[in-house]
Formats: structure tokens, sequence, C-alpha cells
């Protein structure tokens, strides 16, 4: 009996063991290289044959295979391989940020056109920008940015690398990435680069640009450049409850924020954050009672400041500025935190 | 024991209101602990679980009361522990107990794996299996009579294994049942090595971070000549959830804190005033 017992739990703990150590992601696709045609495909394509100047972060020739490197790391904090280690224990990119489109049109994203798309189509309503495009943004951590990081932000204003460390060490409290895998995480956002076909033209449009490419091309390279952001603003808040006159608020959409957003990482499952909240009474009944105190428990509060790293507890909340939670969504999100706690 | 498998039963087999998605149920318990025993829950991939619990001496009876200010002049048991989610559905944990009567200085450690999780619609329980098992490393005494007197290395060893089923009505309310083995190598001579047992515990949640937690268990083959010497550890307490920190406040007849010694070695009465104030604080890292 003695030995039977305790082979069983020795064995029970190898087998443990075992299946955690061989226990893999799933890798990654490789992806597929478009062949070159006469026709360009990409916005930067476009751009750059009608004259406009390369961005720092040009790559003149795409690799696959940096790519899906840089994917894992963006998914996954490392390379699935084990060879280097993960960029930040708290967070991975995906917790902030999106990898498709976050509106129909890439020159409206606006929080209220981006709730639409997101409802539509089923996207985290998350704080950050998406990745989709932001290889053909041009300037990053704008306007109020300066408040949370200071100087920080300044080498990261005009160069994409910089701002990926940026967000490395200090949004996901992780180490300096090494060159290279900055680089393949510029191969990464290159693969989501915005296509002409997400642009939104109408037929009067492009029969203009035909005829700008071959007239005027400052002008063709203003028309396409119209057509999205090259800048994610951001202005941030205070936990003063909203006051939009006349405006009746949602609880759909204040349900699909909190699912979408808030339980984006404080859903128990996920792990991110040690305050779960789940889409019950008993959550949006906690975070009723607490709405208008002066601390994180208050949903103005908390989504407007976030909170900032501390010695002893590095991860952070990042703040809803008012381009990614419009005042009239936060009183969306607020209507529906009052009628799912039952008032 | 047929109350108690019955009611594994109506928790398996029982109805449930039919729901529009087909959702995991989170949150069953707030730790991987109801009180003392373990709970269905487990800790999220990577993340480190740090525990510190404490019980106290008798709060009242012949050694409580005043002079011993309620039982907080004695220690009962302390356990320390890390606990590790290997994977989002297995943990691993190894903590050191002060231990309790003969068998003080214990290591512990298991592992616990989630075989099923309820869900809002088509899984109506969570199942989990863990065996633990204990390591006393303190030398062994020279009277051979004494279940410390350990003749090999192996005697030292106590296993415990046990399949865990729950069901958590409504998110405010969950009921847990457990069924196990314990096997202790080295027993006392009238003693049995190998005791079956069977337990039940349930938390109900007033609030988001305050909760009623209960535990009971009750070993079944104890022999009859010892079996007036035993009783079965039931506890009462809170849990208060603060985000960052989870404790849980409580009082318990049983002094120690690990299953592989409270299911065996509980002998203290509450209605001889031999239950005690324990508590536990939980905090949660991420690696």
């Amino acid at each position: 009996m003695v030995k039977n017992s305790l082979q069983f739990t020795v064995f029970f703990l190898i087998a443990a063991f075992t299946v955690a150590f061989v226990n893999k992601e799933n890798r990654i696709a490789p992806y597929q290289v478009d062949t070159p045609g006469q026709l360009p495909k990409t916005v930067e394509e476009a751009l750059l044959s009608v004259g406009d100047k390369k961005p720092i972060h040009y790559i003149a020739k795409f690799d696959a295979d940096s790519a899906r490197m840089g994917e894992e790391i963006v998914k996954f904090g490392n390379l699935l391989d084990g060879s280097n280690k993960r960029v930040s224990k708290y967070f991975v990119c995906t917790d902030c940020h999106n990898l498709q489109l976050e509106s129909a049109n890439p020159a409206d994203e606006s929080p209220e056109a981006v709730l639409e798309y997101s409802k539509k189509n089923e996207i985290p309503f998350l704080p950050a920008s998406t990745f989709y495009s932001m290889y053909n943004k041009r300037h990053w951590y704008n306007d109020d940015y300066y408040k949370k990081y200071g100087d920080l932000v300044k080498p990261t204003r005009d160069t994409l690398a910089n701002a990926i460390q940026l967000c490395a060490t200090q949004c996901a409290q992780g180490r300096a990435m090494e060159p290279w895998e900055i680089r393949t995480v510029l191969h990464y956002y290159k693969s989501l680069e915005l296509k002409i076909s997400d642009l939104k033209f109408g037929q009067n449009e492009l029969d203009k640009l035909g005829n700008l490419i071959v007239n005027n091309k400052a002008e063709a390279i203003k028309l396409i450049k119209s057509k999205y952001s090259e800048t994610n603003h951001a202005h941030f808040g205070t936990n003063a409850p909203p006051n939009v006159p006349g405006y009746v608020p949602s609880a759909d959409n204040g349900k699909y924020i909190f699912n979408f957003g808030c339980l984006h990482c404080h859903d128990p499952e996920t792990g991110i954050t040690n305050f779960t909240l789940t889409d019950s009474e008993l959550s949006l009944s906690f975070l009723y009672r607490k709405r208008n105190a002066y601390n994180n428990y208050a949903v103005t509060h908390i989504t407007r400041y976030g909170t900032y790293a501390m010695s002893g507890r590095k991860q952070y909340m990042p703040m809803y500025s008012f381009e990614k939670l419009s005042e009239k969504q936060m009183l969306d999100l607020l209507e529906y935190i009052k009628v799912g706690s039952g008032h | 024991m047929k109350r108690i498998f019955g009611l594994i039963l109506i928790i398996v087999t029982g109805s449930y209101t039919s729901q529009a998605q087909d959702d995991l149920v989170k949150e069953s318990f707030s730790n991987t602990r109801v009180m003392s025993n373990h709970s269905v829950e487990l800790l999220p991939k990577r993340s480190l679980e740090f525990i510190v619990a404490h019980k106290f001496g008798d709060a009242a009876g012949a050694t409580g009361g005043l002079q011993n200010f309620y039982g907080f002049d004695n220690l009962a048991d302390v356990r320390i522990a890390f606990e590790y989610g290997i994977l989002d559905k297995l943990d691993i944990g190894v903590g050191r107990n002060k231990g309790v009567g003969l068998i003080t200085g214990v290591m512990d450690g298991y592992a616990k794996y989630q075989i099923l999780q309820q869900k809002t619609v088509g899984m109506p329980v969570n199942l989990v299996f863990v065996s633990s098992l204990i390591l006393p490393y303190k030398a062994a005494t020279a009277d051979s009579s004494s279940i410390t007197s350990y003749p090999s290395f192996v005697n030292r060893f106590t296993f415990t294994n046990q399949i865990l089923v729950s069901h958590n009505f409504k998110k405010r309310i969950t009921v847990q049942a457990n069924i196990g083995y314990n096997h202790r190598n080295y027993v006392d001579y009238q003693d049995v090595n190998g005791l079956f047992f069977a337990g039940i515990a349930t938390r109900a949640r007033f609030t988001k971070t305050l909760g009623l937690i209960v535990e009971y268990n009750h070993v079944f083959n104890r022999p009859t000549s010892i079996a007036g010497n035993y009783q079965d550890p039931l506890s009462i307490g809170f849990e208060i959830l603060t985000g960052g920190h989870s404790f849980i406040l409580g009082f318990s007849n049983s002094k120690a804190l690990n299953e592989n010694l409270f299911i065996p070695y509980t002998t203290s009465n509450w209605l001889d005033g031999q239950w005690r104030f324990g508590f536990s604080i939980n905090r949660r890292f991420k690696l």
C-alpha cells in the first residue's frame, strides 16, 4: 500500500511537470509575401510612388520571418522557441493594443466610430492605439502623454522605434528591447500597414487622385493622407463625472465597453490583474457603490487617471484618453453599471 | 456517506437555467484554498501566490480564555507557502508548516489539475484533482513506539489525493464537495494507514469583496477503538478581498493547516471550547 500510494503521487507529480514543460503555444503560420505588382497595394507604396518622404522606420525589404518573430513578441512577449526572455512579465502588447482596424474608415478614429465598428466586429475596446496602421503613423505619444511620461516622450514623438522602446520599458514595465527585437516588431507592423483598399475614396476623389498623381504630386500626397490619421492624439481627463447636456446614455454601449474594455484585463481568466471583475451584479454593484469615491475603485477616477507603477507593484493600469473613451461613452459605461447593479 | 454522494449527484445532474452564452463560470472561490483545504480554484498561468497562514491556540476551554488571551498567546500551526500556476489548468505548490502534535517541521507539496470547468451552458460543475504530500524533516525519535520514530525514510511521507466538485450558483454561492484518500505511511499500531474522507465547503458572497466560507470534512474508516479520540474538522470564516491581497479570517477546531495533517489528526472539539482563530494572507504576483 505504501509503495502504491507513493508511486501514484509521484507519477502524478511527474506527469504534471511533463505536461507543463511539453506544452507549447501554437506557432504562428508563415506570412504570405505578396508578389510585387504594377499598381501600389499599400498606402506607403502609393505615397512613395508620388514622391513622399520615406519615414524614419522605412523598411526597404519586408522580411516575413522577421515579421513572424515580431508577431510572437507582440502576442506572447518573447519568441516561442524560448531563445529570448519575455519583454515584460506583466503585460503583452495585445493587452492594450488591437491588431486590426478599429473603425470602418481610417480617417475617422473617433471613439464613437471605434465603438460602432468594434460592436459590429466584436473587437476589444482598448485604451491604446491599434497596431494596424501603426506603421503609417508619423507621431507617437502625443499631447498629454508628456504629462505622464515627461521628457521620455520626446524621442518617441517622431521615431517609431523609440516609441516601441518606451512602451516596453514604461507602459509594460518590462526590460529594454534589443535592437533586433525592435526590428522584428517593425517588420510585423509593416505587415499590418494600411492598404489602399482600407482607405475610403469616393468615385470623384479617385478621379481627382488620378489627375493629381500626374499633375500635382504634392496635392496627391495630401489627398491620400487625408484618408487616414498620421497622429493619434491623446488628451487626458479628470475624475469629474461627465456632463453632456441632452445626451441619453446607452446601457447597451456601456455593456460593450465593460465587457470588451474593462474585462479585457479584469476578467479573472486573463490573469492580467489581481483586481478581477465579472459581468455580474456582484461586480457591478461594487462599482456602483464606489462610483463617487476619490480612489481607484471609482470608475471615472480609474478610467481617466489609471494607476502608476510603484516599487513592489510595477504593473499598472493605463488610462483612457478622451480620444479612446468619450465623455458620452463614459456616461454609457456608468449607465450600464447602474442598470446592471439593479438600480 | 449516502447524503454526500447524493449531494454530488444533485450538483452534477441538477437542472440549470439556460443562458445565451456558453461562458466559463469564474471565481468559484477567491483562493486556491477554501479555508485550509483545497478549493477548485487554480492560479492563472505564470502567477505566483505567496501565502502566510496562522492558527492560534484554543479560544475557550481549559487552555483558552483571558489567561491565554483567547488563544492568541499560543500558536497551533503556521504555514508559509508558494503556489504557482504552471498552466491555466495546472498548479503546483510547496510550503512549510510548523506542524501539530508529534508531527512538526513539515514540508508540503501538491499538484492540482482542473479536469472540467463550469460553464453557464453545458458544463454544470468544476472538477479538480489534487494530490499532495507532506514530509516531516525533523530527526526521528528514539522511542520505537512513536509514530515519529520513522524506521525508514519513506515512513515519513503522508499523501492525500482528492477529487473536488463544485457548482457556482448565480455568482454568489459556491458549493464544493470533495472525496479523498489519505495515506499515512507510518501510523500507531491501533490505527490504519489509509483513511477515506469526504467533505463539503461553501462560499457565500455578500459583496464583491466580502464572503462567508464554511468547510467540513468527515473521515469514514477510522478504527472504532480510537475513533472517539478524533473529531471532524469544521471551519467557519470570512474572506476579505482587496484586489492585491486576500484575507481569510476564521475559526476552526482543527489545529493544522495542511490536509495531510488536519484530516487524520484533528482531535479538538468545538463543544469543549477547543476552537481557534486563524487567518491567511494571500498575495499574488506575476512572474
